[in-house]
Parts: C-alpha cells; structure tokens; sequence
C-alpha cells in the first residue's frame, strides 16, 4: 500500500513548492504541497481531519517567527501544532503523525533537509493505522 | 419564421470545491469571546457552513465567503484577516489565468453571466483581445433584447460555399446544384482538446454536449469512440494529412469532415466530394507565416471551410509565433476581401479562445465562427495541470465524470457565452451574428487608438522629457 505525506507550506518561506517536489525522488510514498499564505492559515481541526482522511504524515512548514510577516502567524502555528499532537495522543494516536518545520523565508538550501526529515519521519512510522480501520470495522461487522 | 433558439441551461455543482481567490486567516487564540461574535454576524453563514474538503484537504469557508470584509472589520481584537490565496494563483498559466479558470468554472456551473455586481476592476486596456473594444452605443436604447425574447437576434451561421452569383437555364432551374450548406444555430464549435484524462471518454462528453447545443464536434478520427446514430450528423471527424481513406464507412454517415492542410490537399478534397457530393469539408491550416496567402489560395481554388488553428495562447504558429490570432483573422479576412472572395467560404479559428468576449472579437476580426477547446475541458473543473499530459492521475478525476454531468457543463458555460453574445449585439443592435463579421467599424483597436490619437498629444521623442505639443 502506498503512502501518503501532505505538506502545508507558507508562502513566504517555500515560494516555489515545486522545490519540495524535486528534492522528493520517493516512488512508494506520495509527496502532496499545498501553499498557504501563511502557517497559521492551517487550524489544528484542519490537521486532525486531513490525517482522517487517512494519510500518513501531514506537515507544516512555516517562517521562523521573527520574519512572520503576519507578527504572530508563525508562533500560533507552533501553538496549533502542539495542541494537535496532544489531542493525538489523548485520543490513542500517535502524535508524531503531525510535524512542523521553520526556516528563514526563501532559504532554498534548507529544504533539503526538511525533506530528509520527512523521508526519515514517514519510514520510521510506516502506513497509518487509520488506513487498516474500514477491514477492522468490517470484520467487526462480519462477526 | 423559426423557432427561437435557446440552451437549456441548468445547474450543475461541482464536484470539487472550486478554489477561491482569497482566503481567511482565522487566528481564533486570544479571542474575547465578545457576546456577539461577528462569524455569527457572517451575512452567508460562512462560519457555520464551513466544512472539509477531503480530497483537497482545504477549509471549505473560503468557497462560501463573498470577501464582504464584515468579519475583519469587526473583531475588535483583529483576530481575523483575509490574504490572496496561493492555491488559486497557481492554477493555470500566463495565459489562462486563474480568473478566467475560475470565470469558467462559474459559468459551467450556473449557466448564468459572472457579474460580480462589484464593478470592473480590472485593466483599461491589455495584449491581444484585451486590445480591441466593442462599440456599445445601441446600449441605451433596449430595443434589441435577445436573452429576454421581446426581440430576437439570430446567432445561426453557415458552414459551406457560397457562390457568387448564380446561372439559369432556359427553364428558369439552376444551371448546376447548389452546394451544401450547414446551418448552425450559433457561432461556436466544439472541439476535443489537446489536453484531458481518458480522451475517448471526453470525446463522448463532447458529442453529448454537441447534440444538446444543436452545434458540430471536431473529434480526431483516429481515436473515434463510437457515436450514437442520432449524434452521427453533428460530428465532423478530423484527419490527419494522409490518414484519410474513402472507404471509411464513416464518410456516409457524417455531414462534414475536416482534413488537415498538406501539398495534396485540394486533390484529395476533389475526390472525397466525387464520391461524396454533400459532404462539407473543412481544410484545417496552421496560423504561420504563410495562413494569409495559402486561405487566399485554397480559397480561390474553391475550399469550402477553412479552419485556421493557431496555439493555445491564442498567438500564430513558426514565423507568426509574435502575431496575436486577431491580427492573422484581420490579416486572412482582409486579404479575401481584397481578392473578393471573402462571402464564398466560411473561416472558422480556433486556438486561445478562452472567454466568451473572445467569440464577438475574433467575429468582429473576420471569422465566422470560433471552435471551443480548452474551455470545455476547464468546464469539467479541469486546475489545467497538465498531469493527464504526464500520464499522471487527474486531481478533478474528469476520467471518471458521467457524460451526462459533463455535457450539462458543457452546455452551461456554451449557454453563457451565447447569452454575452446576444448582450453584445443587442447592445450593438444587431439582429444577427452574420452582420458581426468583419465588422470593425463596431470596435475600437487600442494599437489604432495610441497611434491616431494618444501619440499626437502624449508621446515623447526619444530623449525627450516633456510633452510633445502637436504640431
């Protein structure tokens, strides 16, 4: 079964999202970016409802916060992150499902290694239990 | 007289949320909690409608938000903003715009002409169609009402040749048949485009969406899905130079057929009409360097429909690649009235036709009729990312969209523009579309316009820093 990761990516600091996706070079695991104007665009029910859909990482790329262009954008994102990986855990989920990384706007250089720490990410936690949840609740079902 | 015609439009949701152009910031951390918070003041509800969009992962309030500003305006602790939406200004590419996507996608939709109510807000004048401007001076006086029917304005056109004059014998008959001509209830063509997930399935969706305009479908012979019989008459199957072969049973079903322009051409049109006499053949030419002389010469040695195609951009081919498809029509046009044989063929162009003012402009310049591409697949809620091209999975799934549903969209963004054409000659007063052709003298060229009159007064010589007073 083939993996998912999905990528919010401020604006600012990832101009061209077509970078990750070149740095990517994964054949089983599925590289989604989507641009946003900024970090704290993304709200932790957004998080919690994309890992539903399932996928198996979704992460968050922002600015770090003394270049936030919105001030307080990229320390709020930082708070949602954290909100998230805790409700994760009080729900039985693991919290390493949701990542954040920050760089300096338009530091090409940087992505490099953000994607490695992805790549490494998404190996070390394989496919998400979600996905084996509808063949569970069928066999639930079934008996 | 004959039955008005109408395009039965009807609303067809999409099935994606389609992206919008801003998008709201919701900081909801430090909120005051205020007895009456203003999501709940939200004149469309956005922040109690909002939901998920799974299969894009995007907060669905942006869809649903009018950018009123009422929210950003009110929270007194500002909590709230709105910023332009990335997501929307990647779609497409220079040329097809997000606006005209998102135009697109409305009008495929509803059916109905995107007013905004909000004013224009956008450029005075800009390259290519943007250029031309269409005289609206009959726009006082609402005699010419083609939408609402108190008067109605034909938008049938003819696809043939025409003959200049006509001879009788002793009896008072024709001294030779009169050649074929096919009527079209409106100006606009369809056509499968260069683009799209599993080609054989929108081809079908195309043909559908033909049969319920009443007007043609361009489809590649080559890669011809069947057709049902009812639909057979309104497809014109298009050959490559050299594909075609008369014994293709194909060639008795249909009304018309489109070759694409080589050396042999005119032999092989001769022959197919032989054996073929009511058959309708276009001769499809590239917009390079050399359209203006070979329609002029296909035109005198007698082709019926000449299809000029130029690129997706709506600029000429190889030595043209500079020159906007309104100036080769003007050019084509221009050089036929010239040798006066511009009322013997019908010219149809294709290539960048994107909005529905494009139909009116290109008709003003010189055309018959337009053919619609790429507007149809953006229809079907097409981001144009280009991955079918890729042979990657299309994100809108428009491999897997009913004929029907996609038709229906087809349909709708047709009955749009067909609506802002009858808008334009109403407002022009016109009664019909055949008059719009060539029809200059109805619009105003911003190239014509700087050189007349805004050079005179405002141009400075080279090295010169102050007004040139007219001499």
């Amino acid at each position: 079964m083939s993996m998912e990761v999905v990528v919010f990516a401020c604006q600012q600091a990832v101009p061209e999202p077509d970078a990750l996706k070149n740095l990517w070079h994964e054949r089983e695991v599925r590289l989604r970016v989507l641009p946003e104007p900024c970090s704290s665009k993304v709200e932790a029910f957004q998080l919690l409802r994309t890992l539903a859909t399932p996928v198996d990482l979704v992460w968050v790329i922002g600015c770090e916060e003394q270049f936030c262009r919105y001030n307080e954008g990229s320390h709020r994102a930082g708070g949602r992150l954290t909100y998230t990986k805790k409700y994760l855990g009080e729900i039985g989920l693991e919290p390493a499902r949701v990542g954040r990384s920050v760089l300096t706007p338009g530091n090409v250089s940087a992505l490099a290694g953000i994607v490695a720490e992805i790549k490494d990410r998404i190996h070390a936690l394989g496919a998400s239990p979600l996905r084996q949840a509808p063949k569970a609740a069928a066999r639930r079902s079934a008996k | 007289m004959p039955a008005k015609y109408h395009i039965h439009v009807r609303r067809v949701p999409p099935r994606f949320s389609p992206l919008a152009k801003n998008t709201i910031i919701d900081w909801a951390e430090g909120c005051l909690r205020c007895a009456r918070c203003v999501k709940e003041q939200c004149p469309v509800d956005a922040y109690r409608k909002r939901g998920f969009d799974p299969t894009q992962f995007v907060d669905t309030i942006d869809e649903i938000c009018r950018d009123c500003y009422r929210c950003v305006q009110g929270c007194p602790r500002e909590l709230i903003f709105k910023a332009a939406n990335p997501q929307y200004s990647q779609i497409g590419d220079e040329y097809w715009t997000p606006e005209i996507l998102a135009t697109t996608w409305y009008q495929a939709e509803s059916g109905k002409i995107p007013v905004s109510g909000a004013g224009y807000g956008g450029r005075f004048s800009g390259p290519g169609f943007d250029s031309i401007w269409t005289d609206m001076s009959e726009i006082v006086r609402p005699t010419r009402d083609g939408i609402h029917g108190r008067e109605y304005i034909s938008t049938s056109v003819d696809l043939g040749r025409k003959p200049m004059f006509l001879t009788f014998n002793e009896q008072g008959e024709l001294d030779w048949p009169s050649p074929p001509v096919l009527e079209l209830p409106l100006p606009i063509l369809l056509a499968e485009p260069s683009l799209g997930a599993n080609p054989g399935h929108l081809q079908e969706i195309i043909t559908q969406a033909a049969f319920d305009l009443g007007t043609l479908a361009i489809l590649s012979r080559n890669r011809l899905v069947p057709v049902p019989a009812e639909a057979l008459g309104l497809v014109m199957p298009s050959y490559t130079a050299g594909s075609l072969d008369l014994k293709d049973p194909l060639l008795a079903q249909v009304r018309s057929l489109e070759i694409l322009d080589h050396p042999g051409v005119l032999e092989q049109v001769e022959r197919v009409k032989k054996r073929y006499p009511e058959l309708i053949i276009s001769i499809k030419v590239p917009a390079d360097g050399r359209v203006v002389a070979r329609v002029a010469e296909l035109t005198a040695a007698g082709a019926e429909v000449i299809h000029i195609f130029a690129s997706e951009h709506a600029r000429g081919l190889g030595d043209y690649q500079d020159l906007h498809l309104k100036d080769i029509i003007r050019r084509c046009h221009l050089k036929l009235v010239e040798d006066k044989l511009r009322d013997t063929v019908t010219l149809l162009v294709s290539g960048g036709l994107a909005l529905a003012e494009h139909v009116a402009k290109a008709i003003i310049c010189g055309a018959d009729a337009i053919i619609a591409d790429l507007p149809l697949l953006l229809a079907l809620e097409c981001r144009l990312c280009r991955q079918c091209a890729k042979k990657g999975d299309c994100p809108v799934q428009i491999d897997v969209l009913t004929v029907k549903r996609g038709a229906q969209r087809m349909v709708n963004l047709i009955g749009a523009w067909n609506n802002q054409l009858l808008e334009i000659l109403g407002a022009m007063g016109m009664r019909e579309v055949r008059r719009l052709r060539g029809e200059v003298g109805r619009a105003m060229f911003m190239e014509d316009l700087e050189k007349e009159i805004f050079a005179p007064l405002f141009a400075n010589r080279e090295g010169e820093l102050t007004k040139r007073e007219p001499t």
